[in-house]
């Protein structure tokens, strides 16, 4: 518990000049990224690119961490609300409304597929909720192949493709990413942070001392899964293309569960460091080994079981 | 009539099923390890059948005389040196057991192995031809000669296992660990050794699935992925540990799954375990036994 940002402790001044500092740092990199294109120009059409996927990564992780983390319930299917943010956009763009109007019902639409299988799901505990949620992730991918009518089955759905540039998926994307670090941070120091992090250490006590511990799990699954749909719904409009088996893959998951565990579960900066060494690896491996990326990401899985399973968060805070 | 076919076909499909679940159901009965990596046996297996065939046409059958005691002695090493080690090792937070580390070490130890699949054999489909392939039995309805026999091993595999859990000493200090791994050990069954030879034996047992599948299936390295969630629907629906149990939830999973495919279609039939493996991990987290019991 002392790891939360509780309130007011016997080193509160320490702990808020750290955070002082924390934020200005966030500040310099979010101006930094903000400048970025403006920088860069037209040539910079491939970082551009590459940073919008990397904000998305940096959103979903710390989303994520919010249940696979904060909560302790780790879900191998997050990839499920990428896909119906990106569908619900996709099908709300082709049916003419603007791109920024999609933004919300996106968020809405994967929060509400939240709760509807969250609600029952998050009674189960440890590997059981995991296994629950590779089944929840894989019969979403398949409901969608299925769907043939909304989803355009196996062909998936073509968005028109407007003037605009990719400026503006960008600026939603670095948005996005910077909503979500602070959602993370809020929620942490909120009631419902504290309430997930005693459901998390023990969920009998905490039933006992009053927290209605499914309802509080539900909450933070909601959130998590708004801040993917809303990853995944700019996704889709960087893309113009929705495809069941690229915004559902099983891989999206576990890129998700990759990221969090190499930057340390359960912090506000592991899974955004994860996931932007996961953005880097993804990279270098398509370029030199495109034949052994699921392999080195089980070896780097491996290895960080077997040697540090709090990730990078702990090797850095045992060095310093 | 077809309702019959169906039943029949379902309950030949949930013989094959249960000898693909007993592993895993095993390695979570003892360890409550689960294992991500079943998948991956499964897998292996099938392509160790598909080489031994392709080289030397050995039956699949006879192949697993090979197949099964290898995957037992790898089980045991990879128990001794890497999995016990992250078991023994920290969590993911402090407090927590570390069975989410377990996990996703196995998850990371299947992705290995799906990409040296991918390496060795390539991600085209590979077939066991079999010179009885084509051939049927009628048994009031015509029924594939291998699936008939796979079934019958498969019976026998149960029979098997039910005599050595009854009636041998490491069946019975694995149940005795199962049960209580405290008061086993207090009894002189060093738990550790018991351990890794049940991860063998599950690993072994999945092996022997994998190459019963090879017999029925095409294998590819995404081979194992399905057949690890219905592994893992099956011993939600037998109660996560007893063998009559799994055996009943293979059958249960075998005909629904053959209802859904005659029904609806056949991509419907790949969405029936995982939507039964919700249902019942939320509705009865017991499986069937808990609906006798009642």
């Amino acid at each position: 518990m002392n790891r939360l940002a509780a309130g007011s402790t016997s080193d509160d001044r320490a702990r808020s000049s750290a955070g002082r500092r924390q934020v200005a740092i966030a500040l310099a990199v979010a101006g930094v990224l903000a400048a970025m294109p403006l920088v860069l120009g037209p040539g910079g059409s491939y970082f551009t690119r590459l940073a919008i996927i990397g904000l998305l990564y940096v959103a979903s992780a710390a989303a994520w961490d919010l249940v696979g983390g904060l909560t302790g319930q780790v879900s191998f299917g997050h990839a499920a609300f990428f896909g119906v943010g990106a569908y619900v956009t996709a099908i709300l763009v082709r049916g003419g409304i603007p791109l920024v109007l999609t933004l919300l019902p996106a968020a809405v639409a994967a929060a509400a597929y939240a709760a509807a299988w969250g609600w029952p799901c998050l009674r189960l505990r440890g590997p059981f909720f995991a296994i629950a949620t590779i089944g929840v992730g894989e019969a979403t991918r398949l409901a969608a192949l299925l769907w043939e009518p909304v989803t355009g089955g196996a062909t998936g759905l073509t968005l028109p493709i407007g003037r605009s540039s990719a400026l503006v998926p960008y600026y939603l994307a670095l948005g996005l990413a910077a909503a979500s670090i602070g959602i993370a941070v809020l929620v942490r120091r909120s009631r419902l942070g504290l309430g997930l992090a005693c459901v998390r250490e023990d969920v009998d006590a905490a039933e006992s001392i009053g927290i209605r511990s499914g309802w509080i799990q539900v909450q933070a699954l909601m959130i998590s899964a708004a801040i993917v749909g809303v990853a995944g719904s700019i996704y889709a409009r960087y893309l113009f293309y929705v495809e069941p088996g690229d915004v559902f893959a099983f891989n999206r998951s576990i890129g998700l569960i990759l990221m969090a565990i190499i930057g340390g579960v359960n912090s506000v900066w592991g899974p955004p460091t994860g996931a932007v060494l996961f953005l880097g690896l993804e990279q270098v491996l398509a370029a030199w080994f495109p034949a052994a990326h699921l392999g080195i990401y089980g070896l780097l899985l491996i290895a960080m079981m077997l040697f540090e399973p709090r990730g990078l968060r702990a090797i850095v805070s045992r060095a310093c | 009539m077809l309702f019959l076919q169906v039943l029949v076909f379902g309950i030949i499909l949930g013989g094959v099923y249960a000898v693909m679940a007993y592993g895993l159901g095993l390695i979570y009965g003892v360890m409550r390890i689960v294992n991500l990596a079943h998948g991956a046996v499964l897998m292996l297996a099938a392509y160790g059948a598909f080489e031994l065939h392709a080289r030397w046409s050995l039956d699949p059958l006879m192949s697993a005389v090979l197949i099964v005691p290898a995957a037992y002695w790898a089980g045991i090493l990879l128990f001794r040196h890497v999995v016990a080690r992250v078991a023994a090792g920290p969590a993911l937070e402090p407090g927590q057991t570390a069975a989410m580390p377990v996990m996703l070490l196995l998850f990371g130890i299947g992705l290995c192995a799906r990409n040296l699949a991918y390496l060795v054999w390539t991600g085209d489909d590979r077939t066991i031809a079999l010179s009885y392939g084509l051939s049927t039995i009628d048994i009031g309805i015509p029924v594939a000669t291998t699936r008939v026999i796979v079934f019958a091993i498969a019976l026998a595999t149960t029979a098997g296992l039910f005599v050595v859990f009854r009636h041998t000493h490491f069946g019975r200090s694995v149940r005795a660990v199962a049960r209580d791994p405290v008061a086993a050990e207090l009894s002189g069954i060093s738990v550790p050794r018991v351990s890794a030879r049940a991860f063998g034996a599950g690993t072994a047992l999945g092996a022997f699935g994998g190459v019963l599948l090879a017999t029925l299936y095409v294998i590819n390295p995404e081979f194992g992925g399905p057949f690890l969630l219905k592994s893992f629907c099956i011993i939600v629906l037998g109660g996560m540990e007893s063998m009559p149990g799994i055996l009943a939830g293979a059958m249960t999973l075998g005909v629904a799954e053959t209802a859904a495919g005659v029904y609806g279609g056949a991509a419907w039939q790949d969405l029936v375990s995982f939507v039964l493996l919700v249902l019942i991990l939320v509705a009865r987290p017991g499986g069937l036994p808990s609906l006798v019991r009642r």
